[in-house]
């Protein structure tokens, strides 16, 4: 009896509480898009609200409450950060805020989950057809990002899903190869721009094994973490990728791919490059900083990371060397989203366009190693880091970091599977056969 | 159980009677019961069973986790077909993590239990001086910030860390190691390379040669790790059972003739009965939940030889967008745990009274 009565009470609850979060879910169906009928639809409303929204300029921002989210990568950059939205909020009379997250994927899921997301929040090019494709963000309303044509259109595109582009972005690194000139010079080795030069560069400038080298008494040619963020680089460098353009079939079991998975893959079984988890590094940036690899293939994050923790040691960036069919680079890039519940999208398109127009972007980033997304102020930011040079000049032919809603299923078996290449407990064309089926699962194709 | 009964009748007609200072009279123990006992109840409510009801109502939509689940489409059993049956990587994700976490807890729940009650044996020992020193040694490790204690260990088992340059082997790589010790063994054995069937056939997407792998030896440093850890905590529990056998019982065998090893195998342990099932189940519970230091020692690597079904639901959840697959897992994740439970429980039951 009393058992029934706690299982009584129990659905009891349970019903209680979902129609109490289906009510507030309605109210805010009310408010804000239809979202029942899917993406296309909630993103029409949102776009069709954007229209009608008027720029205004002046003091009409006084007042609105605006939360920016964001994740903390140093002291440093919440306070330019900081500086910046102070300085837009003394402007508009707004009331914008920076907030970072602690673990930020998971505080921004919960923000979105509960209808209350922040107003403007970071969206990591990897992340955004997820976030798109769920409808938590809102499409760039026309006008509402001033020069829209200034921003590299490789980024533009990170930021692009089914057509639509969602946010600017805030900043943006490539990969480049970071080398130590003085290293360099006493082996005798020019800084290497093709296959064949890297490959006799970092043969040449490998003193030892593995052991020798995680024990501090050797140097390996080249340290590079096994996964697809770098190897990907060399794919493209051959005419090849993991997908095409589209995003809508697998092409890794091509012949242009299977040979620069070959030519990565040589190096690392021929002892001249080893994984950073080899030689008891974090990831390749410690590894050079600890003198264990002459050269890494790494982005814009490297310079700070070094003068934080190894401040003592030299280092020079050149671009990528080019494959057989030319360079290739990824660009991993961030972007300032507007949440499609937005309470206030005007003020938020506001901010957002402060933050990333030609002076903002400038202002953001010309105090750190990331670069502006946008052209012009990429120049003027050349001229005050002449020595990083060489991460903008890959922008041209980057391509972005970024795939369809589920794909990190696909990564999750490539990576494995090239450490297993590495490990030589796989073959590569084991590795390009699981993953292009676990592709087409995902793709559909 | 008898034992109780009566007091519980005894109870009942008071509670009837029961008078509140104030003069108010309370018809029935049974609303006063539900009174004093509400917060607690009100407690598992909004943070046990309101949750596990929505797991399991997840589980059945195909929610992204980055909208509100209540716009989400009604799926049915598409989530669970995806880690059960349907060929793909979902699938044999699945299966790599209860592999893995499977040879986890063969390991790291007999190697507790033992070491633990052991210990405990050896500090109950009233002739001991600097038991409170002791004690207070073996149960820090428990107290301590599990991702601290991972990241220390992370350090002891680098290519150039401590464990390396004490074992007088040549250089192991412990921590980027997805060799399985099976596999090792069989290697040091002979056994090179695996018979045709076992790599031919499969089941859930995982080959039978893979399936007995053992753990990888970077998930052998981990259960390394997790037994030390967990250690003192079991001891402790063990203490207590240990003091709450009466002296007398034990003197009682002496005057039997028993020996010391007598006493301990035919008096102590079945004495102990008790609280050796409660230490299994608390082991085999959290040893299927582990995640803390596979997250901070590999993030699943080497080639998924760490994954973990705990491991999977955050990753699914919050790095993939599949929240309603993580709920799937953490249902799936459910089953297993009581299934081994109750496997225990029999396994102990049909050994004798608990």
């Amino acid at each position: 009896m009393r058992y029934r009565t706690f299982v009584v009470l129990v659905l009891l609850m349970a019903l209680i509480a979902a129609c109490g979060d289906g009510g507030g879910a309605d109210t805010t169906t009310a408010g804000g898009a239809e979202t029942t009928t899917g993406d296309t639809g909630a993103a029409t409303t949102v776009a069709g609200a954007a229209t009608t929204m008027a720029p205004e300029e002046g003091g009409s921002l006084e007042g609105v409450e605006l939360s920016l989210w964001g994740w903390s990568s140093s002291d440093a950059e919440n306070t330019a950060l900081n500086d910046l939205v102070a300085q837009f909020s003394e402007e508009t009379g707004a009331v914008a805020t920076f907030q970072p997250q602690a673990e930020y994927d998971v505080a921004l899921q919960a923000a979105l989950t509960s209808g209350d997301p922040p107003d403007v929040f970071y969206v990591d090019s990897l992340r955004l057809p997820d976030l798109a494709d769920a409808g938590a963000l809102a499409p760039v309303p026309d006008g509402a990002v001033s020069n829209p044509d200034d921003i590299f259109p490789s980024l533009r595109e990170a930021f692009t899903w089914d057509g639509t582009w969602y946010c600017p972005p805030k900043d943006f690194s490539t990969l480049g190869l970071i080398y130590d000139p003085d290293v360099l010079e006493a082996a005798g080795v020019a800084v290497p721009t093709t296959w064949e030069e890297l490959a006799a560069a970092a043969e040449t400038l490998t003193t030892g094994d593995a052991a020798a080298i995680a024990g501090g008494t050797a140097q390996a040619g080249l340290s590079m973490g096994v996964e697809y963020a770098r190897w990907g680089a060399f794919l493209f460098q051959n005419g090849a990728a993991i997908t095409n353009e589209e995003n809508t079939a697998m092409t890794l079991d091509t012949p242009e791919a299977r040979e620069a998975l070959e030519y990565v893959a040589g190096l690392y079984q021929d002892g001249y490059a080893v994984k950073p988890a080899a030689v008891d590094a974090g990831w390749a940036g410690e590894a050079f900083g600890q003198g264990k690899a002459a050269m890494v293939v790494e982005g814009n994050w490297l310079p700070p990371a070094m003068t934080a923790d190894f401040p003592d040691r030299n280092f020079a960036v050149a671009e990528l060397p080019s494959g057989p069919v030319g360079p290739g680079t990824f660009a991993f890039t961030v972007c300032y989203g507007v949440a499609a519940d937005a309470a206030n999208p005007e003020a938020s398109w506001a901010l957002v366009d402060a933050l990333t127009n030609e002076e903002g972007s400038l202002a953001w980033t010309e105090a750190f190693t990331v670069m502006p997304a946008r052209e012009a102020a990429a120049t003027e930011w050349t001229s005050t880091h002449p020595d990083l040079e060489a991460f903008v000049a890959g922008a041209d032919y980057a391509q972005r970091w970024g795939f369809v809603p589920g794909f990190g299923d696909v990564l999750g078996v490539l990576n494995p599977g090239l450490e297993g290449v590495v490990d030589g407990n796989m073959t590569i064309d084991q590795v390009i056969a699981d993953t292009t089926a676990a592709g087409e699962g995902v793709l559909g194709g | 159980m008898t034992a109780d009964t009566p007091l519980i009748v005894e109870a009942a007609p008071r509670a009837e009677t029961f008078t509140v200072k104030r003069g108010m009279r309370l018809k029935g123990g049974s609303s006063l019961g539900w009174l004093f006992s509400a917060p607690a109840l009100i407690g598992l409510l909004v943070f046990v069973a309101i949750p596990i009801v929505a797991t399991a109502w997840v589980s059945l939509r195909d929610w992204s986790g980055l909208v509100s689940p209540f716009e989400t489409e009604y799926v049915g059993f598409e989530k669970y077909n995806e880690l059960l049956f349907a060929d793909g990587v979902r699938r044999t994700d699945f299966a790599l993590s209860i592999r893995n976490n499977f040879y986890y807890v063969l390991f790291v729940v007999p190697i507790q239990t033992t070491l633990a009650f052991v210990l405990a044996v050896i500090l109950n020992n009233k002739f001991l001086k600097g038991k409170g020193f002791f004690r207070t040694s073996y149960y820090f490790p428990s107290i301590t910030s599990s991702i601290a204690v991972t990241l220390i260990f992370v350090f002891l088992f680098q290519t150039s860390g401590a464990i390396n340059a004490i074992l007088p082997f040549e250089t192991i790589n412990w921590l980027d190691n997805a060799n399985g010790l099976f596999h090792n063994v069989l290697g040091v054995i002979g056994i090179e390379d695996p018979p045709v069937w076992m790599v031919e056939n499969e089941f859930m997407g995982v080959t039978f040669w893979q399936w007995i792998a053992g753990p990888s030896v970077a998930m052998f440093a981990i259960i390394l790790l997790v037994s030390w850890t967990s250690i003192g905590t079991f001891m402790l529990i063990f203490l207590a059972g240990l003091q709450s056998i009466p002296e007398s019982v034990e003197e009682a065998a002496k005057v039997d003739g028993a020996s010391t090893f007598q006493t301990f195998r035919h008096v102590i342990v079945p004495l102990m009965k008790p609280t050796i099932f409660f230490v299994l189940t608390i082991g085999i519970i959290s040893t299927w939940q582990v995640f803390d230091q596979i997250y901070a020692t590999n993030f699943g690597g080497p080639q998924k030889t760490t994954i973990t079904p705990a491991f999977l639901i955050y990753f699914q959840s919050f790095r993939n967008s599949q929240a309603s697959l993580a709920a799937a897992i953490a249902v799936l994740l459910l089953v297993v745990i009581m299934v081994f439970t109750f496997t225990q429980r029999r396994l102990i039951k049909s050994t004798g009274d608990v």
